[in-house]
């Protein structure tokens, strides 16, 4: 064919639009480090009795990290709207630090047993880290292998059916039933089944992300453009590749609406399995030390699990983005 | 007739008797009734005729997407079963996978039709077409990320990467505005005739924009409206290499352009409170 070749001048690409630079006084003149000061003021109020030095000594070194890091992290901000949520989310910390300190270690408003000065929590978690991160390491281990299991399964399963209309028609109906069975009930079952916790943990686990992340595939399947299915048919793409190199990559923010609502139903599942009849894991540690009436610790594991959780969430969100990152 | 007679006389593309009816709720809704023509090898054809006159539906039978058509149809002399790789495509939307980069997307089209060739030979022959259509610069960006006319622009690279005998063009520029449209035309104009060295490949291009079908082709196929019959097949009268500034000052072209006009408008007059037409 041609050889000949024409520029786009015509049809330029958009000049980039560069966000302004945000000013310095912007970046750091903030909120969020009055609040930061606050809360070292607080310090100075004395203490209620049953309050040590080393618990406050351990806030403010949590405090003064933090706004290290806040400082540190400050210029590394493009945009406006990025700086204002991360000093925002840092400023309601440090406000919840505060009254936090006010109603326990300065004024014991709160009954001492159940709210204990955060001092203590920092503490506390210090000296279980150990401890803390067998338990973590625990938790997360299973809910990845019950997880990862259950995606290998899904995703194939999901393409092959939701492509084939017949049959997914029929799984449609059959994958509805079973997701909307409660997956603890699988437990009792799973007991009988299996040998170990683990194992039961991963059974369950596997069942309670399987269906979501299944009926988001199928589902993704069944509603790729026909635009995009035409396209891909008068390139004679095989089907292997049909399926790969074109259904896959159309479902897949459908597939990661399945895979995050599997991922938080495996998260609840498991810290209340843990709870019942685990000797590791997060939910251990909490159910653990409340029999014993250890407030400290139990807050400490509820904090951990928060931290767990949100920061798998970030990671599956980060992936997302990047796999979806052709998206508008 | 000998089967080496028969050969060199066959066409590239034979259309004969086509009749397309579309099951409605309960009763047939005829898109096409009896349509004839040929595409020789080498050889433009544009399809015009008003929105809704079932130049889409043609396109989609010769794609081999729609199956459930009436008559005969033959490629090389070969019934058409399907879609086939000695048939590249572009459609006016969504020719392109929104995932991945237009370098990605014509090495991909390359690869359907070329599995002699290495992934980085693939590549590089997919940025050889994307200076040709001028988007040297753009092989990295996501469709998503450029504008109509380029994500058209790479559309055609990527039909012309496939290197098939027959391309389909169901209004490629339709959804352009008029000032890119006219540089795509002559872009494809020129990508089309060639330099003369390789044959030139033949073309069925839907349009209902009168100047882009003078301009391009050596035969309009005129259908008219409800049901999808051809009007009219008038063959193009000016020579090639065509110039649109040279051509269209000259009178020849304002008296076939009128002429085609007028086909259009009896067919329009027929239909009182007729769809919207774009001419
Ligand atoms: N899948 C379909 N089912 C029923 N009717 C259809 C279908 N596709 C197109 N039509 C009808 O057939 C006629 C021709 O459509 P189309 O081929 O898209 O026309 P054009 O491309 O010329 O605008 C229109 O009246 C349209 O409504
Ligand atoms: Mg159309």
């Amino acid at each position: 064919m041609a050889t000949a070749t024409i520029t786009a001048s015509s049809a330029p690409a958009a000049p980039k639009v560069k966000a302004p630079a945000i000013p310095l006084a912007q970046r750091f003149l903030r909120v969020t480090h009055l609040l930061f000061l606050v809360l070292l003021g607080v310090q100075f109020i004395p203490d209620h009795a049953s309050v040590t030095e080393a618990h406050t000594s351990w806030l403010i070194g949590f405090a003064v990290i933090v706004e290290a890091f806040t400082l540190a992290i400050t210029p590394l901000f493009k945009k406006k709207e990025g700086l204002n949520l991360f000093l925002d989310i840092i400023g309601f910390i440090y406000g919840f630090l505060i009254l936090w300190t006010i109603f326990t270690a300065k004024t014991a408003l709160l009954p001492a047993a159940l709210f204990p000065p955060f001092g203590k929590i920092l503490a506390q978690t210090a000296e279980d880290a150990p401890k803390i991160l067998i338990n973590i390491k625990s938790s997360v281990g299973i809910i990845l292998q019950g997880f990862i299991l259950a995606l290998l399964a899904a995703v194939p399963l999901g393409l092959i059916l939701g492509w084939n209309a017949r049959l997914g028609g029929a799984a449609t109906y059959l994958s509805k039933f079973f997701s909307s069975i409660p997956p603890i009930v699988y437990i009792p079952y799973g007991i009988a089944l299996l040998p170990t916790f683990r194992s039961v943990s991963v059974f369950v686990i596997f069942l309670a992300s399987f269906w979501p992340v299944f009926a988001g595939t199928m589902s993704g399947v069944l509603h790729v453009d026909s635009k995009i299915l035409d396209s891909a048919k008068v390139l004679n793409v095989s089907k292997p590749t049909m399926l790969l190199n074109v259904i896959l990559p159309a479902s897949l923010n459908q597939i990661f609406l399945g895979c995050n609502q599997g991922l938080s139903v495996s998260f609840i599942l498991l810290t209340s399995a843990e709870m019942i009849g685990a000797r590791d894991g997060m939910g251990y540690y909490v159910k653990y030390y409340s029999d014993f009436g250890d407030y400290t610790r139990t807050i400490v594991g509820l904090l951990v699990i928060g931290i767990v959780v949100i920061g798998v969430t970030f990671l599956v969100n980060r992936l997302q983005n990047y796999l979806l990152r052709w998206k508008k | 007739m000998s089967a080496a007679v028969a050969l060199q006389t066959v066409p590239k593309i034979e259309v004969k008797h086509l009749t397309v009816n579309y099951a409605e709720k309960n009763r047939m809704f005829t898109a096409l009734r009896d349509v004839n023509f040929t595409v020789e090898e080498g050889e433009f054809v544009s399809v015009i005729g008003a929105s809704g006159c079932g130049k889409s539906t043609l396109l989609s039978v010769l794609e081999g997407l729609y199956k459930q058509a009436d008559g005969e149809i033959t490629i090389s002399g070969k019934p058409l079963d399907g879609t086939g790789k000695e048939r590249g495509v572009v459609f006016q939307h969504y020719s392109l996978f929104p995932w991945m980069t237009t370098r990605k997307n014509i090495a991909f089209g390359i690869a359907q039709v070329r599995k002699d060739l290495t992934k980085k030979q693939r590549l590089e022959l997919a940025d050889t077409f994307l200076e040709k259509v001028g988007l040297g610069e753009f092989g990295n960006k996501y469709p998503s990320q450029l504008s109509g006319g380029m994500q058209q622009r790479a559309a055609i690279a990527r039909a012309l990467a496939m290197d098939t005998e027959i391309l389909l063009m169901d209004e490629p520029f339709s959804a352009i505005d008029a000032k890119n449209r006219i540089v795509l035309q002559e872009l494809l104009l020129k990508l089309w005739e060639g330099d003369g060295k390789e044959p030139r490949k033949s073309v069925v291009f839907v349009t209902h924009d009168i100047d882009e079908a003078i301009l391009l082709s050596d035969k309009i196929v005129v259908l008219t409206a409800h049901p999808g019959t051809v009007a009219e097949i008038i063959p193009v009268p000016f020579a090639r290499p065509r110039d649109r500034k040279t051509l269209v000052q000259t009178p020849e072209y304002a008296e076939f352009r009128s002429h085609l006009l007028h086909l259009f408008y009896n067919d329009i007059a027929e239909r009182i409170g007729g769809e919207e037409v774009v001419l």
